[in-house]
């Protein structure tokens, strides 16, 4: 009992978890520029003050269609901690995002559907990148499950080490970093698909980027199998590997971006594909 | 703590420069430095008009710029401040008189707070935000009151008749 408790807890309370890694994020993100810093708890006044604002909506489907990007973000996330398949996790996360996408197309201003577009380039990147590291998992582990890869004896990481550099590389596409944030571009699109949410329906929007911190280093524990020390390194290796590159580069163009993903990081996870297949 | 007090402390900033030389917004630029760094204070610089709370305008309104000042502040949801940044924008300044300008922004939307200097000193604009800040407040706790009707409430016999009415319009009509 005590196997299924610990997920239960951790989907329930996982926005407050991905607020508190949001605002830890931006006090070591001003540190490294020798600043002081936003208080820890900075995302959830955020959140406060955006419960008090005047609803505006440019009409109900679109913000109907953010608070589900929500909702089935959320519920990627539970299948993923409960340890379901791997690809119904990445179709789930895959479809949470699709329903951002529509939202944005649904307006009619301009930004919008930039950001959708770039948000549809992205996915190209990310995902066939996603997938090949699940069916690695499938190649040694011989399941789908991603509870055969949270209880495998020996680290996933010392049979795949390459599937994990590829994730390294996808993660700040995934995660809307520089130098891969043509997205989010806050600069250019300001802030592209969530331009039109204000009030209580930017809050779907925003906790749903908190539970994208959630998900993607849920992904990278995948890698430690049940070695929570090791999965605890990673995870604090990964959070300061994103957040240096955040700020020590700029952005690309999203060809470069396209092209990047699928040439490195999609080679090295199929190369890694290959020699586990072989081996 | 307080939770009443979050609201001063998430102020999300739309900045907008009306027709300016652009000195303020190096200025405001600089705010964001590490030297003055006003991310500590939970302030954030977003492009975006749905999502802001303070509106800070530097330069004067010119002919060009009057509808998209106008457009943006009828944007932004309530509560919010606009923050006039610079003599420019408080006044017109060097600008004033013109033929491409109009002054002070405060003829186009209400202004709440001035910082004056030409090329305002980052700790004046900090200065000036704190000070919308404690505006915002008291605007959020004015929408939050319940509205009710001033006026007295009217006494029998004195309600207007439609009839009586009529007969003072028919006269007139003929
Ligand atoms: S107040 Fe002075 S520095 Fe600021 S925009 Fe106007 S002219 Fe430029």
């Amino acid at each position: 009992m005590n196997n299924l408790w610990i997920p239960i807890i951790l989907i329930i309370l996982a926005p407050l978890l991905g607020g508190l890694v949001y605002g830890f994020e931006r006090i070591i993100k001003a540190r490294m520029q020798r600043r002081i810093g936003p208080p820890l708890l900075q995302p959830f006044y955020d959140f406060l003050k955006l419960a008090d604002k005047r609803k505006m909506i440019v009409h109900s489907a679109h913000a109907f269609l953010g608070i589900m990007h929500f909702v089935s973000l959320w519920f990627a996330l539970a299948v993923l901690l409960l340890g379901s398949d791997l690809i119904l996790v990445i179709f789930l996360h895959l479809l949470s995002t699709a329903l951002l996408i529509l939202a944005a197309y649904s307006t009619r201003s301009i930004f919008s559907h930039l950001g959708a577009n770039r948000i549809a380039i992205s996915i190209l990147a990310y995902e066939p990148v996603l997938i090949i590291i699940a069916v690695s998992i499938f190649m040694l582990t011989g399941s789908f499950d991603a509870t055969a890869a949270f209880q495998s004896e020996q680290p996933l990481l010392y049979k795949m080490p390459l599937a994990f550099i590829a994730l390294l590389l996808v993660l700040p596409i995934k995660l809307k970093k520089s130098p891969f944030d043509v997205a989010e571009a806050h600069q250019e699109l300001t802030g592209g698909v969530e331009l039109e949410f204000s009030g209580i329906f930017y809050e779907a929007v925003y906790t749903a980027k908190w539970l994208d911190y959630v998900f993607c280093y849920t992904l990278v524990y995948l890698f430690a199998g049940n070695n929570i020390l090791l999965g605890a390194g990673l995870i604090i290796f990964t959070f300061f590997y994103l957040n240096a590159l955040d700020n020590s580069t700029a952005r690309v163009s999203y060809k470069q971006m396209l092209r990047f993903s699928l040439t490195v990081s999609f080679s090295l996870a199929f190369i890694n594909l290959l020699i586990n297949s072989l081996t | 703590m307080n939770l009443a007090s979050y609201r001063k402390k998430s102020p999300w900033i739309l900045h907008y420069n009306a027709g300016g030389c652009n000195g303020c917004d190096i200025e405001i630029l600089a705010c964001l430095s590490p030297k003055y760094d006003i991310e500590r204070f939970g302030m954030i610089n977003t492009g975006n008009p749905k999502q802001s709370d303070i509106l800070l305008v530097t330069g004067p309104v010119t002919k060009r710029s009057r509808e998209r000042l106008v457009e943006i502040y009828a944007q932004m949801p309530e509560p919010k401040v606009v923050i006039a940044c610079g003599a420019c924008a408080s006044t017109g300044g060097v600008f004033r008189g013109m033929y491409n300008c109009e002054g002070g922004i405060d003829q186009y939307i209400p202004v709440d707070v001035y910082v004056c200097g030409c090329g305002t000193r980052p700790e004046q604009i900090i200065d000036g935000v704190v000070q919308a800040l404690g505006i915002l407040e008291t605007k959020t706790k004015e929408l939050e009151e319940s509205v009710r009707l001033k006026k007295e409430t009217v006494k029998e016999g004195k309600q207007i008749n439609r009839r009586n009415i009529a007969d003072q319009v028919k006269p007139a009509m003929i």
